[in-house]
């Protein structure tokens, strides 16, 4: 579907550093591949809509009624309007200011949160293949702040395959820690040691991530395609199936227009 | 993969495989087809204007596999104008907005030969502008059929001072498209008075018309789907391309036009390919004007 996307960003500015002025447009890197299904109602097939209850009241709760509440304690909320949650985000960046270069080795991958790719604008090209050059040549990156969707993301610009890719992290304290789950310290022999370390090397190969295909999502579509063969789309009724009565003026109306329309 | 840059309007688009073949069976490729919507676009632009656009894609032509996008894509250029509608569920979609030759082009270029839009403007939901008859052939039943109740149809309506606009679907049926264009209709009226119609039609020509869904009522006889007239749901747009072995489009036809062609007995003449629908719009005009723009008010409702 790459080669389908219209080059076009969702965001637009410029990367700086010191007396560089990069201009640049922000691309989506990936797509997510789910097939997502709708809920129906298996009698009839009808497509079922997610609608807020109050268990209180035992009704439906129409959107205009709907507010935001952050718990504070059993039963007890801090409610929050749109426009107070919008008074509080950040503003939409016009550049990416690199505020240091970092080794790429240094920053562990459970930081990784979403890839985009830059790509240059017009006027910045020679600018930017140096950059991405240089970068790869040093395995070094570029740290900034910035802001996309409401929200200040520290990111990181590295160089991917002769482009700068844009990969957003995560803050620290939304990573768990992992002495929680480390095991507690054990002394391991020396057989065991080297027989970890020669399946390691017995196995080594170069990272292609062609070789990863997301085969449930392939296994979906097939069985899709199967179905869609041997078994055919069911489909939805229409409202209100059952005769109906209309307003007794307007049959009255089509009736006597129906009689005229039979005797021309 | 071959690209070409563009200029329209001073908005630079990047168009990719011009060359690709999309009916592979007949011959017409992606450049054909952006044409065909480049020439067009004075007579379709005015019906996609401020209307959710849905999405019919076949990157792989129309024997490959389609998929049906609502959502304005994420890479859309930011100057695609774009509305957020009310979901199902609640929540909010970001939608795309065909309101200029070059959004048109994007969309061509995305391969949705399809265009789909609902019956009401995105910043007006619950109003619908017009209503609609979808008359749909249930085999052996088929387009001569259509027009035979489209004509009656015409008539019904004539009756109670309503005048109905008739085109092809593009596929094997015909729509005929009643304007309203008044701020109060809602899809409540437009639904009962379309549903009180097709059970009047079914009563009274019961082997050639059913107005239920049901499969074992449609074969052989012309389904009056009324449950188009409903906020959630989109009808192919008037002079869109539609995906099938040629490049056919849902084309106006005026009544008279559509009673001679009927005449004659030969369905082939119902089917209109890109040349013919060219053609015609740029002779006789957009046929679909009224449908924007006559005011019409339902009886008894």
């Amino acid at each position: 579907m790459v080669n389908e996307r219209a080059i076009h960003g969702i965001w637009s500015g410029t990367i700086s550093f010191s007396l560089v002025a990069i201009p640049v447009q922000l691309v989506k890197a990936v797509e997510p591949g789910r097939v997502s299904f709708r809920l129906l109602h298996d009698k009839d097939y009808s497509p079922l809509a997610r609608r807020m209850f109050c268990p209180r009241e035992e009704a439906m709760v129409p959107p205009e009624e709907i507010i935001r509440g952050y718990e504070i304690g059993p039963g007890k909320y801090l409610t929050v309007t749109d426009e107070e949650l919008e008074s509080v985000s950040p503003e939409r960046s016009r550049t990416i200011e690199i505020i240091d270069f970092i080794d790429l080795a240094e920053v562990d991958s459970v930081y990784f949160d979403h890839p985009y790719y830059l790509i240059p604008a017009k006027g910045g090209e020679k600018a930017y293949t140096l950059l991405a050059e240089v970068l790869f040549r040093t395995h070094k990156a570029g740290l900034a702040k910035f802001v996309l969707h409401e929200r200040e993301y520290p990111v990181l610009l590295k160089s991917t395959e002769g482009a700068l890719a844009l990969i957003t992290l995560h803050y620290h304290e939304e990573i768990l820690g992992a002495e929680d789950i480390s095991p507690p310290e054990a002394e391991a022999d020396a057989a065991e040691k080297s027989l970890i370390k020669t399946s390691i090397q017995k196995m080594l190969a170069d990272f292609d991530p062609r070789k990863y295909a997301d085969a449930r999502r392939q296994r979906i579509i097939d069985l899709l395609k199967k179905k869609a063969k041997e078994q055919g789309e069911v489909e939805a009724p229409a409202a209100a199936e059952e005769a109906g009565e209309g307003p007794a003026d307007l049959i009255a109306a089509l009736e006597e227009s129906m009689r005229r329309v039979k005797q021309q | 993969m071959s690209r070409k840059l563009v200029e329209i309007a001073g908005k630079r688009l990047s168009l990719a495989n011009l060359e690709k073949d999309l009916y592979p069976s007949f011959g017409f490729t992606k450049a054909q087809i952006l044409e065909y919507y480049r020439r067009m676009a004075p007579f379709i632009l005015p019906h996609l204007k401020d209307r959710a656009l849905t999405f019919k894609r076949y990157p792989e032509g129309v024997d490959g596999d389609f998929f049906f996008e609502k959502r304005c894509p994420g890479h859309r250029p930011g100057w695609v104008k774009t509305a957020e509608v009310r979901q199902d569920d609640g929540g909010l979609r970001t939608v795309c907005l065909v309101n200029d030759l070059e959004t048109l082009i994007w969309v061509g270029n995305l391969a949705s030969l399809e265009l789909h839009v609902p019956l009401a403007r995105a910043a007006t939901p619950e109003t619908p502008d017009f209503l609609v008859f979808d008359l749909d052939p249930g085999e052996p039943a088929g387009i001569l059929d259509c027009a035979r109740v489209a004509l009656i149809l015409k008539d019904l309506l004539g009756n109670l001072q309503l005048a109905g606009y008739a085109k092809t679907s593009g596929q094997k049926g015909l729509h005929v498209y009643v304007p309203l264009n008044r701020p109060e209709t809602t899809f409540t009226d437009t639904k009962t008075f379309t549903k009180a119609v097709a059970e009047i039609m079914e009563k009274n020509y019961p082997d050639l018309v059913t107005a239920k869904m049901a499969r074992e009522y449609r074969q052989g006889r012309v389904f009056i789907n009324w449950s188009q007239n409903d906020g959630a749901k989109t009808m192919i747009s008037v002079y869109s391309l539609r995906a099938r072995e040629k490049p056919y489009v849902s084309c106006p036809l005026a009544w008279g036009e559509l009673e001679k062609l009927a005449g004659q007995g030969d369905p082939a003449r119902l089917h209109v390919l890109t040349a013919e629908a060219v053609s015609r719009a740029e002779k006789q005009g957009d046929l679909f004007r009224e449908v924007l723009a006559a005011k019409q008010r339902l009886p008894h409702l």
